[in-house]
């Protein structure tokens, strides 16, 4: 396999008395999409923001592209990861477009770069996210969902090889949550890395190559779908008793809440 | 429809901007004839003019005219552009930087804070020592508010609340300084609390013209970073602003900034509230536009506030910032009564 573009060694981050994550590892390739589910509680925010070099770790390493993200400074992050986080601001006074244009600063002193490539960009980025219409409203205005797409569009025009999404379908309707999805398979075709924190399970069963699944800020399981996604060990982790059966189109792991003893 | 078009089309204040900056520049140079003209001895606009072509050389004005244009007026005109502009313009940097549309360096307390230290600066060195002393103290009441802000980050309206709180007591402090220093050489408490440009002269006037240059260079350069702000800051920090690096950098260039205005002017109040909201409908929410079209609108606020301040109870002169409360107060209750204060 390519070399990774992240790698998570050990990382244990506290707050007060709580550890919130407890001696993580995980490795990110081009080409992957890696979900991160969980109960509420789990770390998985936490992990993405330690990732994302928002929190510092108390112990462990964390380097994307081999970039020490402790030690980063900002705009050298932002040419390596684009993030798109939870609850962010709303009352943007800016255009869509303004917002998406934005996603291009980190590339602005980049050797080569042109008022045309960041064109490119960021029309491409708005095709993706069918944010081209809303090209001219103003963001505050916008509904959540259409907000929702717009910072995606805005995450696609930074164009890092690691992007971090949590929760990127909240807000959206079952179509523009399914698009979205399937984006993050068109990033990772482009060679990119993408780690979300997904609260749909049957999402990450079928569009993420692997899956992280978190507990009490450990790794409790960690594979590919149908490795992790099992009744017994999803029963357990959430304390919801679950059936998994098989997706009767995509032929992949569908989990169903159900009742009774696990 | 091409991309390039397709983007041009995109921005709905450009026409605006068009025809803003024209007007504006016409209605400045009109404020300021209509200021050098106009006061306890009216001079006819042709006099004003001719005073001012003979100080570049060309013809012959009256002594008396040119005492009173170049002598008396011209340098308060433009200390009241200076002032104006820089108030304008830190006002809108510091809605951009706490992200509210409520912040005003005067509320904030910036202002009152800078006063103690340009009344104690008055006491040793006149208006230069005031405007040293006032730029110390505006530098360090930033860094006070932005511990306030650290922790209040959360809550816009919070911010607000305890920059006033912040304000009262320090101007509580001013009075402490006026009151126990030699009247001869302290200006008066209402020249610091509301403002005056009645002490203008052509040396309070070079001073502080050199100072804010240098601030001025500062903030407009923080524009593009302002921008990414507005997404929020942890956004902005993952575009690549270093946002401390910002933070820190700009409150030094906005407390010095306003430190020099009350150094000359006392505190002028509400100038930085009113023109950013003014503006923003206009020229757009970009910082690149609403920052020089600030300076611009609160120049010629200022100078016609100061016009009003000459004039309403001629021949008695009242502090500017009686005028500028007037006007701006209204507005900033209006905005504090909309729901969160969002900058929409």
């Amino acid at each position: 396999m390519s070399e990774p573009i992240l790698v998570v060694n050990e990382v244990t981050f506290r707050v007060g008395g709580a550890t919130l994550v407890n001696r993580v590892d995980l490795v990110g390739h081009p080409g992957e999409v890696i979900a991160i589910l969980g109960p509420n509680g789990a770390g998985k925010t936490t992990l993405l923001r330690l990732v994302a070099g928002d929190l510092v770790p108390d112990a462990g390493t964390l380097t994307i592209n081999e970039i020490d993200t402790r030690s980063a400074v900002p705009l050298e992050l932002a040419k390596v990861r684009s993030v798109m986080r939870q609850g962010g601001a709303s009352d943007i006074p800016f255009t869509a477009l303004a917002v998406v244009e934005m996603g291009r600063h980190p590339h602005r002193s980049d050797e080569g770069a042109s008022p045309e490539s960041d064109r490119l960009a960021i029309r491409s980025a708005m095709n993706r996210t069918d944010t081209v219409h809303l090209a001219d409203r103003v963001f505050a205005t916008l509904s959540g969902g259409e907000q929702t797409r717009v910072i995606m569009a805005r995450v696609f025009a930074q164009a890092a090889p690691l992007v971090l999404l949590d929760e990127p379908t909240t807000a959206l309707d079952v179509a523009h949550q399914e698009r979205v999805l399937k984006e993050m398979g068109q990033l990772a075709a482009d060679r990119a890395c993408v780690v979300a924190v997904l609260h749909d399970l049957n999402a990450a069963a079928f569009h993420a190559d692997r899956i992280v699944l978190m507990d009490g800020g450990v790794v409790r399981s960690e594979g590919s779908p149908d490795e992790v996604l099992r009744a017994d060990l999803l029963s357990d982790v959430y304390g919801q008793a679950m059936t998994v059966v098989e997706h009767p189109t995509r032929g992949c792991p569908l989990v169903l809440v159900s009742d009774g003893v696990e | 429809m091409t991309d390039e078009l397709w983007f041009k089309s995109a921005d709905p204040h450009s026409s605006r901007r068009a025809w803003f900056w024209p007007i504006a520049i016409t209605v400045a140079l009109g404020a300021a004839l209509a200021s050098l003209a106009l006061g306890a001895v009216n001079i006819s606009t042709p006099d004003v003019i001719s005073v001012l072509l003979a100080r570049i050389g060309i013809g012959e004005a009256s002594t008396q005219a040119d005492a009173v244009v170049w002598g008396i007026r011209m340098p308060r005109v433009l200390l009241g552009l200076l002032v104006g502009a820089t108030l304008g313009l830190v006002g809108a940097v510091l809605q951009g930087l706490l992200r509210n549309d409520l912040a005003d360096p005067q509320l904030l307390g910036i202002g009152p804070g800078a006063a103690i230290g340009a009344a104690i600066g008055a006491v040793g060195g006149g208006v230069r020592g005031a405007i040293a002393g006032g730029v110390v103290a505006g530098v360090v009441t930033s860094f006070a508010l932005r511990r306030l802000v650290r922790r209040n980050s959360i809550d816009p309206t919070r911010i607000i609340l305890s920059g006033v709180a912040l304000g009262a007591m320090l101007s509580a402090y001013v009075g402490f300084v006026v009151f126990g220093a030699d009247r001869s050489v302290v200006p008066p408490i209402e020249f610091w609390l509301l403002g005056s440009l009645s002490g203008a002269t052509w040396r309070s006037f070079g001073t502080a013209a050199v100072f804010l240059v240098v601030t001025t260079i500062g903030l407009l350069a923080a524009a593009r970073n302002l921008d990414l702000i507005a997404l929020g800051e942890s956004e902005a920090r993952h575009l690549g602003v270093d946002t401390d690096y910002v933070t820190t950098v700009t409150l030094i260039g906005c407390g010095a900034a306003v430190g020099v205005t009350v150094g000359v002017a006392g505190v002028v109040a509400f100038v930085g509230l009113l023109i950013p909201f003014l503006m923003r409908p206009i020229v757009g929410p970009k910082h690149r536009h609403l920052l020089v079209a600030s300076m611009l609108a609160g120049g010629i606020f200022v100078v016609l506030a100061d016009l009003l301040a000459r004039s309403v109870l001629s021949p008695v002169e009242i502090p500017v910032g009686l005028i500028t409360a007037v006007v701006g107060g209204p507005v900033f209750l209006w905005l504090l009564s909309r729901k969160d204060g969002h900058n929409v």
